[in-house]
């Protein structure tokens, strides 16, 4: 007895493809691999110039700001710094505390 | 992808670069080395903009307050020493402490003011704006020196 599972089988088996030849399969394939490898920076930057804009001058603003406030800190700790210096030298009741009193 | 790493790197060398021209623009480097060296007096001509005159004149008072200022100093010391000998007296007449307290505040007092008015005779000197921003940056350091330091304070308590 035949059985139809049989025949699939035997069907698959036998079933070849034979897709037609592509001649130009090969060159397009190295035409794009050779595109890609060609793209310049400048033209993936012209490509997406809208987010890397908008980037740059998040970033840049962001840098500039903490720049600022990096120099605005330190000058801030610097004068502190110094007012207490020059008051040491120059307020009685500093001295009285730092001084050796008279015996 | 080759191009994404190269753009953030442009990116991060360039916020690299723009923060350390900032920094370099805002900082005071004159500022910055009177500091490091505790040079009060060269942060008074560079932050306060004073030519030679004003600041010889500046010197010159200075110079003429460092003897009220021993002074003071030396009043502060011997009430804060006769307060501290009635505080340890274990039979201390109370009202005599307090009126030795009472003493170590007054001279306190009396070293506030004169302080204060030696520091607005400095500001005088300067021209108004920059008078006023050493009177905001020094008055409230004198006003607040009892608050955060003690004159009576011991560097060195005894155990």
């Amino acid at each position: 007895m035949n059985h139809p599972q049989d025949n699939l089988t035997e069907s698959l088996r036998r079933w070849r493809v034979t897709p037609p030849a592509d001649p130009d399969f090969r060159p397009r394939v190295w035409q794009r691999i050779r595109i890609r490898a060609r793209a310049s920076w400048t033209g993936y930057l012209r490509a997406h110039s809208a987010a890397w804009s908008l980037a740059a001058v998040v970033v840049l603003g962001a840098a500039a700001y903490t720049g600022h406030v990096a120099a605005d800190t330190r000058a801030r700790a610097d004068r502190e710094a110094l007012v207490v210096t020059y008051l040491v030298d120059l307020d009685p009741r500093v001295q009285a505390v730092l001084k050796p009193a008279a015996p | 992808m080759r191009h994404l790493l190269a753009t953030i790197a442009l990116l991060v060398a360039a916020a690299a670069a723009t923060g350390l021209l900032c920094y370099r623009l805002s900082s005071d480097p004159g500022l910055h080395a009177a500091a490091v060296k505790g040079d009060a007096m060269q942060w008074l001509r560079d932050d306060f903009h004073l030519d030679d005159r004003q600041f010889a004149a500046i010197r010159e008072l200075h110079n003429s307050y460092a003897g009220t200022c021993a002074e003071h100093c030396r009043m502060i010391q011997e009430a804060t020493k006769a307060r501290d000998t009635l505080a340890a007296a274990r039979s201390g007449d109370p009202a005599a402490l307090a009126e030795a307290g009472r003493k170590v505040e007054e001279m306190r007092a009396v070293c506030e003011s004169a302080i204060a008015a030696h520091v607005r005779k400095v500001a005088a000197l300067m021209s108004p704006a920059d008078g006023r921003r050493y009177l905001a940056l020094v008055l409230p350091k004198i006003a607040d020196f009892d608050h955060t330091a003690a004159p009576d304070l011991r560097l060195n308590p005894p155990h």
